[in-house]
């Protein structure tokens, strides 16, 4: 080699380097920009995504821009990662956003999740201190300093940073909430119960406390409100507003990070936006079978039935499989009421999933009405076999029987149901229903369903509980009460602009003014 | 961390010596590991292959239990590994027989006590010949004629195949009634629920499924994966009563009122509230587990919620795999542990002795310290005899690990080991238990026992689409030790018999004979009680499973006794 030859061979390399970013800068950052992974699995317009990311970044290093757009690059393409779920590959880029970006909470933040979802953490303990210290007034990256606190065993300190959190945002549930873990960790029970009930006050709904708060009443020796709140638990979160993570949910190219915000976009009852989300999935996904299905959900929700009708054909048409669009079907032909056509979708889908609860709910209403009772019976049954406590499946059971001629099993059925709990409204209204309306004289008892139905009363009136309470007054005689009842759910029916039910009370009505009780326990427009 | 970050720090630790005992000081040699890792070495040439071709069958991600258990009667443990193979979507497509092998234990024990570990490849001649695609084993003498039976799960059904003698089988699935026909189950317990001598069955299924309605769920960015078992719905678990002789009915519903179908994986039997009637515990991936208990009539409430056990101490449900029971903290009573998926931690729950479980996962550093792993098979056992139970968890990730997917299938992980520092505490002593604990693979079932019956508990690890690994203690025979084979007059092992174990001036031990637990998998049922420094011969009393009690007086230290029913003082 020739010394011109290798000073070319230097200033070649030189410049390969430069164009990869060997060049030295700024603290934090070596000379290259990190590969990216194997990205072969993801989705195309996902790998195009990143690579673009890639590339941009490369061309800022390159060309020394800034180290505010160089951080910015870094941390866009760190976040991308995050989204596409790469367990490793974003802690490299969102490190160098951090070292880059002085003061930019964002990339610490991130960092922490990043760490809280690897299971590490007391990294991100640091992540979300560092970030708390960069942004002193955001009330999320406390929260989860003081979830991660929990995770590490470390409640005191949980408990300061819920405090801080809460200290910044009054509202904010999952500080008060959090306050309230901290306490039951630190077996401050009664500490633990004010603050679980202080979201209650604030948040019905807030299904999540329910649990830990009856382990707090439990320690406390309250049995009665353990079990109270026992029996109203559920499984959701309860989680600080985040837009930097429900951002990262919107960042992909991909089919599904659109069903993703669709979705989303559903649980908002913005079925504008969801179908434009589903649709846009669509179009980088044309035989995507469950976009298909959602996007006919949210066509519905619009009321264009025959789009969604559509959407929901050409789902199974992709995927015979898809049985949520086998069910969709079918709930767009009973609520048609072609429940022929129903029948056989509600089969399909429940051949494919038999667990599917609503499908097979959905299948014996529409039995029901297409003269197969006994078939329907058993498939109500069958649900209650799996899940005797299944309301729905109870009373559809019921009131199959009393279809049947059954009255006396109904009430025996109706009976236990009510003593295993007492609490459920349906159950007693039921049994009030059956007690004053069925054929059979030894199986009716008015006294105790007028009883029934006056404590029910206590709990809210309805158009239906109002129903009852008429059939029971007309059933121990004293019509012209009933009558009078009757009269005011006339009136309030017709103001609420419901035909069906108008005529259904004012055929009872009709009875009452004839001193004549009510021997239908469930008009077929009554059945679920 | 990464699996060399580990083994680097396994192998400096080690070569530092073991840290300090709590209670017991154990003598560390330097460079030498707790465990030596010899499943090649002693002829456990073994590979299991779940078949996995890119469909992403859902089975795939389950397998495999394994299995400890005496085949030949001889004293010393064999090795039963189920097998997978390639699956097809048509359902007609009936699978062949799978490779299951059983291996025969040959150990040598030389006058001088040093012990060969050799096994012998049996399986041609065994007539173990299936399901075509196992999942997990249990074992239990079903029909009280002193040889162990074995129960073979699966996806479309499970086997039962009896003893006949010398390591031979014969599939009695049919003739049992126990077959699970249509049910998918991972996890097995065999338990004598009723109390009538004879065991019961305990099957836990998981999901309703078909390889021809496998959906694959892709992630955010649209790579493929497998999809959890909510995609396909739960599947109701069986109770099979034992009517002698090795045949069985269901009796699910009159037995389990109230059952709900729930993907159910890891079971362990125990007596929860100490009224000597066994009960059960199932953990369901990704619900409320269950506490089933025994209401002594023949029927079994389902007590999960009110006990404090079905979710976390913060009500959540969370993925439960392996599972296990056990007196952890020398309380009389037994506690449970649940292993759980990355970012959610392995869940500890100590009992009050009535059956109301307080989660102590944070306090007792097991819960951050198993947060960056997916746990499967588990259990109690007391490494290293100091008279406190510690906890081995065999690790795999379910989502494909970055930068190995040279590797057939890249979910691998290491283990965990804790010990257990008598104060409600765990440490995490993985790195100083040597490089055996830091090979990587995809952990799923894991059988601890005394494989070379040398007084400590051995493990077996089944790696999905790896090596059977086979972890052999090599520090728990320097502390002293009590081994116990609790047997019935039929000869058969005693599952669920409780022992208290009462040393002169010290606290008395609680333990319990058990072969279920862990994941899909068959523990030693024999009793291995860790001593320490205590030489002093103990007095032992045995609550059978019928609810008598009997005791035997200064019961040998450091060896093997055998206790049958009906020989002890009342």
């Amino acid at each position: 080699m020739t010394r011109r030859s290798a000073a070319s061979q230097v200033l070649l390399a030189l410049l390969i380097g430069a164009a990869v970013g060997c060049t030295p800068s700024t603290s934090g950052e070596t000379s290259a920009v990190p590969e990216l992974p194997d990205l072969t699995k993801q989705a195309p317009s996902v790998q195009t995504q990143v690579r673009e990311a890639h590339v941009r970044l490369a061309a800022l290093v390159a060309r020394h821009a800034p180290a505010g757009e160089r951080s910015q690059a870094f941390g866009d393409l760190g976040v991308l990662l995050m989204a596409a779920q790469f367990p490793d590959a974003p802690q490299v880029f969102l490190d160098r956003a951090e070292a880059l970006g002085a003061g930019d909470y964002r990339w610490p933040y991130y960092l922490g999740h990043f760490y809280r979802k690897r299971g590490e953490p007391e990294r991100a303990r640091e992540a979300f201190t560092r970030a708390s210290q960069r942004s002193p007034g955001d009330v999320a990256s406390l929260v989860w300093l003081g979830d991660t606190a929990l995770q590490l065993g470390q409640a005191e300190q949980a408990k300061a940073h819920f405090a801080a959190a809460l200290a910044l945002q009054a509202s904010s549930l999952s500080a008060q909430f959090g306050l309230g873990r901290a306490a039951l960790a630190l077996n401050d029970h009664r500490g633990a119960v004010d603050h679980f009930e202080a979201v209650l006050a604030r948040d019905a709904t807030a299904a999540a406390v329910h649990y830990p708060l009856s382990q707090a009443y439990a320690a406390l020796g309250d049995a009665a409100r353990a079990a109270l709140h026992l029996r109203q638990r559920a499984n959701h979160e309860i989680l600080p507003a985040d837009p930097l993570m429900v951002e990262l949910d919107t960042l992909l190219d991909s089919p599904q990070s659109y069903e993703t915000r669709g979705i989303r976009a559903l649980e908002a009852k913005d079925w504008t936006a969801a179908v434009g989300w589903f649709r846009r999935g669509l179009d980088l996904a044309p035989e995507h079978a469950a976009l298909h299905q959602r996007l006919g959900a949210a066509l519905n929700m619009l009321g264009d039935r025959g789009a969604a009708r559509q959407a929901f054909l050409e789902a199974v048409r992709l995927s015979p499989d898809q049985f949520l669009a086998l069910y969709s079907l079918g709930v767009l032909d009973q609520e048609d009421r072609r429940h022929e056509e129903a029948v056989g979708r509600f089969i399909a889908a429940l051949a494919i999933r038999p667990t599917y609860v609503e499908a097979r709910l959905r299948l014996a209403s529409s039995l029901r009405r297409t003269a197969r009772a006994a078939d329907a019976l058993a498939e109500y049954r069958r649900v209650l076999a799996d899940d005797a406590g299944r309301e729905e499946a109870r009373v559809g059971e019921v009131m199959t029987l009393a279809q049947l001629g059954r009255h006396r099993e109904a009430r025996a059925v109706l009976e236990e149901a009510h003593n295993r709990a007492p609490e459920s409204v349906a159950l007693a209204h039921g049994l009030a229903r059956l007690l004053v309306t069925a054929p059979e004289a030894g199986v009716r008892d008015g006294r105790r369903a007028k009883m029934l139905v006056d404590q029910l009363v206590q709990r809210g009136r309805t158009l239906d509980l109002g129903e009852t309470m008429a059939m029971a007054l007309a059933e121990l005689g004293e019509f012209d009460r009933a009558a009078a009842v009757q009269r005011d759910l006339l009136t309030a029916a017709q103001r609420a602009g419901l035909p069906g039910v108008v005529s259904r009370i004012a055929g009872n009505l009709a009875r009452y003014e004839r001193r004549t009780p009510c021997r239908t326990p469930w008009a077929e427009e009554e059945w679920p | 961390m990464r699996g060399g970050a580990w083994l680097a720090a396994a192998l400096a630790t080690a070569c530092g010596g073991a840290p300090a005992k709590g209670p017991t000081e154990v003598a560390a040699t330097p460079a030498a590991p707790w465990f030596s890792e010899r499943a090649a070495a002693a002829g456990l040439a073994f590979e299991h292959e779940n078949g996995a071709g890119g469909r992403l069958f859902y089975p795939e991600i389950l397998p495999p239990g394994v299995a400890l258990f005496d085949a030949d009667g001889d004293g010393d443990l064999d090795v039963y590994l189920p097998q997978g193979q390639p699956l097809s979507a048509i359902p007609s497509a009936p699978l062949a027989p799978a490779g299951a092998r059983l291996y025969r234990n040959d150990l040598r024990v030389a006058a001088d006590g040093t012990r060969e570990l050799r096994f012998t490849d049996i399986s041609d001649r065994s007539g173990l010949t299936g399901p075509g695609y196992g999942l997990g084993v249990a074992a239990g003498d079903v029909d009280n004629d002193g040889r162990v039976d074995l129960y073979v799960t699966g996806f479309d059904g499970s086997r039962l195949f009896r003893n006949t003698d010398n390591g031979t089988f014969i599939d009695i699935t049919s003739a049992s009634g126990a077959g699970n026909r249509g049910g998918f189950a991972v996890s097995a317990a065999f338990v004598d629920i009723d109390r009538d001598g004879w065991l019961d069955l305990y099957v836990a299924n998981n999901v309703t499924y078909a390889t021809s309605n496998t959906t694959v769920c892709p992630g955010p960015a649209g790579a493929p994966d497998y999809c959890p078992p909510q995609i396909y719905g739960g599947q109701r678990d069986r109770l099979y009563r034992n009517l002698g002789g090795g045949r069985f009915r269901d009796f699910t519903a009159t037995a389990l009122p109230g059952l709900t179908a729930r993907p159910g994986l890891g079971v362990s039997t125990a007596d929860f509230d100490g009224d000597g009637w066994l009960d059960i515990f199932v953990a369901n991936d990704g619900e409320p587990d269950f506490l089933w208990m025994n209401q002594r009539d023949g029927t079994l409430r389902e007590s999960g919620l009110p006990a404090g056990l079905a979710l976390t101490g913060e009500g959540k449900a969370e993925a439960s795999m392996g599972v296990d029971a056990g007196d952890f903290d020398n309380d009389g009573d037994e506690d449970v542990i649940v292993t759980e998926l990355t970012g959610q931690g392995s869940n500890l729950f100590t009992n009050d002795g009535s059956a109301r479980f307080r989660d102590v996962s944070a306090p007792s550093g097991i819960g951050v310290r198993s947060l960056p792993y997916t746990g499967w098979g588990t259990a109690w056992f007391d490494f290293d005899n100091d008279g406190w139970l510690d906890v081995l968890a065999a690790n795999g990730t379910i989502i494909a690990q970055e930068g190995r997917l040279d590797r057939r299938f890249p979910y691998d992980q290491v283990k965990l080991l804790f010990r257990n520092l008598a104060n409600g505490r765990f440490e995490d002593v993985t790195a100083a238990a040597g490089p055996a604990l830091a090979l990587s693979e995809s952990g799923r079932g894991a059988a601890f026992g005394d494989i070379d019956n040398d007084g400590d508990v051995d493990v077996l690890v089944g790696n999905n689409s790896g090596p059977v690994q086979l972890l052999v203690n090599k520090v728990g025979s320097r502390a002293h030790w009590l081994g116990l084979r609790l047997v019935g007059t039929s000869g058969r092992d005693m599952l669920g018999a409780r022992v208290s174990v009462v040393r002169p001036g010290q606290p008395v031990l609680w333990r319990r004979a058990r072969a279920d637990g862990s994941y899909g998998s068959a523990n030693d049922p024999r009793v291995l009680v860790g001593l320490g420094n205590s030489a002093a011969a103990p007095a032992v009393r045995v609550r059978w499973p019928d609810g008598s009690e009997e005791s035997w007086d200064a019961v040998p230290v450091d060896a093997w006794t055998t206790l049958t029913q009906g020989s002890g003082r009342r």
